[in-house]
């Protein structure tokens, strides 16, 4: 942060932003339409919603890998244009190079920003002790588990040190006790570091679990916020019990209410 | 309830390690040492028989050699040392048209995938030179280099060119978009792009397709050398061939396979070191 303006501009600001897509019949379709949405560093915001209701693209144009068709996605007080340096992504698939061993597969971002090999490799290290992988590193991909490879995914993510990490429903192919092991280790690094962090997924639960906000989007196509949820559960948080907090309970119950329309809608408008 | 669609496919637990190295044998299937005695009777029975009814008159010796005489003509080629010169020349031919193919499509390939002016510019002369049956190339390809090792080269290179040519420019275009774009977000210029996931990507489409590019290679060599040359495995076969000696073309052959299969065990072992990366598949 080089200036005490943007030291108060939010990590990510979308206002209005609205994306179409022409379809092959030569008409036009809205992902989402007029989102407004703000991330202060250091924060947690999840995005839920029902299948298909553009979450994706809301990262996406955070992500500066898609431009909004109207409106302005804005980070630290800049407009995002082309690719937000800012930020890091995980995706929702196995997004490591299959080539690469685990260690130059976390060293990547740090090679390509012209980091020396040796650093590179000693920073990706550490970064691999911290996820748990120290023993992995002359492995390649396809030789770890589902839950390995998110791990790495993490390392590769943060050892670039970004302000913004952009998380797509990263643990979505995980089995239920990989996925709390995971979410766990999630939170615990980022606790320590003062990052914004926006975090789609489908699961109420997680995205309550986890963060500091819950932003709800309505069924696709055009879809926009329908309401926003602070979590003010206190931290640090223990995954494992959280669930059966009051507090969670309820939350859960009133976001659930509202979810389970916007679900309702999508699978009606399938089955027309 | 929470929606828990996307978790059909999940992944083993975190500590549990994958090995793909180490396919289990079904434990009803013949083990390997006993299938190569039975692949070794085999040889003995057909061998065998062929050489009784060649003896006994009811096969034609002179189209079909005994296997005695193509043994004792192929010990004499080896001993006498006669073969080797010609071998050599097939091989250097094959290595040239390989490296030459497989540098031109690499090159070709790639522009023409990141070009889309000049994948489109092109795409039909593509289209008609490869329908072309490459093997009326080979008397042009005389006319022009002459009977040494270059129009054996130039021929087996428009045989390698074009399977590498077409998986690079396959290889290229089907680049995963989310590496691309994870890439991107890592800070990737266009350049780090290419170099960290456009060619490692390109490349494994053309490591996967070595043994037809070499068997490509070795064709091209010995058809032009059959079609018109000085020296070579092929032209000891026509050579045989016009003197009516059949054993010579039968020797020929066998030397050609045998020197083929060693080259295809190299290639293997190339390619498995090249792609260890890769997951074995169907494991």
């Amino acid at each position: 942060m080089t200036s005490v303006e943007e030291a108060h501009a939010p990590a990510i600001q979308l206002d209005g932003c609205t994306k179409e897509f022409v379809t092959p019949q030569g008409g036009s379709y809205f992902a989402v339409k007029g989102i407004d949405l703000t991330v202060m560093p250091g924060k947690f915001v999840s995005i839920v919603g029902p299948t298909g209701c553009g979450k994706s693209t809301v990262l996406n144009m955070a992500a500066g890998l898609m431009t909004p068709s109207e409106g302005e996605a804005r980070s630290f007080g800049a407009p995002v244009m082309g690719v937000n340096r800012r930020a890091s992504y995980m995706f929702q698939q196995d997004a490591l190079l299959p080539w690469k061993t685990v260690l130059d597969n976390v060293a990547l971002g740090l090679i390509m920003r012209g980091v020396n090999k040796k650093e590179a490799a000693a920073e990706a290290r550490r970064w691999l002790a911290k996820v748990g992988l120290s023993n992995f590193e002359d492995r390649y991909p396809h030789q770890l588990s589902g839950g390995m490879r998110k791990r790495t995914s993490i390392a590769q993510a943060w050892i670039v040190n970004p302000d913004i990490l952009l998380m797509d429903e990263p643990f979505s192919a995980l089995d239920v006790q990989t996925r709390q092991i995971m979410e766990n280790e999630l939170l615990e690094i980022w606790q320590e570091s003062g990052k914004a962090v926006i975090f789609i997924t489908h699961d109420l639960d997680e995205a309550i679990a986890l963060s500091d906000e819950v932003v709800l989007l309505s069924a696709g196509p055009a879809s926009h916020v329908v309401a926003r949820y602070d979590i003010t559960l206190p931290r640090p948080r223990n995954l494992l019990e959280i669930r059966d907090d009051p507090q969670f309970v309820e939350l859960h119950r009133e976001i659930w209410g509202k979810l389970r329309d916007e679900v309702a809608k999508t699978y009606a408008a399938k089955a027309a | 309830m929470t929606i828990t669609t996307g978790r059909a496919d999940a992944a083993p637990a975190a500590s549990a390690v994958r090995d793909h190295r180490a396919p289990a044998r079904p434990r009803s299937e013949t083990p390997a040492a006993l299938m190569r005695v039975y692949q070794l009777l085999l040889t003995a029975v057909v061998l065998g028989t062929w050489e009784i009814l060649g003896r006994a008159g009811l096969i034609d010796t002179f189209f079909f050699s005994l296997p005695s005489a193509i043994g004792v003509a192929v010990w004499d080629w080896i001993i006498s040392g006669f073969i080797f010169p010609h071998l050599w020349i097939t091989l250097q031919e094959a290595l040239y048209a390989f490296i030459i193919g497989t540098g031109l499509g690499l090159v070709l390939g790639f522009l023409l995938a990141r070009v889309r002016f000049l994948e489109r510019l092109f795409e039909p002369f593509v289209q008609m030179f490869n329908a072309l049956p490459r093997v009326v190339l080979a008397p042009i390809f005389l006319l022009w280099f002459g009977l040494g090792i270059e129009s054996k080269v130039a021929f087996g290179v428009t045989l390698v060119f074009f399977i590498v040519f077409f998986n690079v420019l396959q290889g290229v275009k089907s680049v995963d978009k989310v590496l691309l774009d994870n890439a991107r977000m890592l800070g990737a210029t266009e350049r780090h792009l290419i170099q960290h996931v456009v060619l490692p990507s390109a490349l494994t489409w053309i490591f996967s397709s070595l043994h037809i590019s070499v068997g490509f290679a070795i064709v091209g060599a010995v058809v032009g050398e059959y079609l018109g040359a000085a020296a070579g495995v092929g032209y000891v076969i026509a050579q045989a061939q016009g003197v009516f000696d059949t054993e010579g073309v039968f020797a020929g052959m066998f030397i050609l396979m045998i020197v083929v299969l060693f080259v295809d065990l190299g290639v293997n072992r190339l390619e498995r070191y090249l792609l260890r990366w890769r997951p074995v598949p169907g494991a």
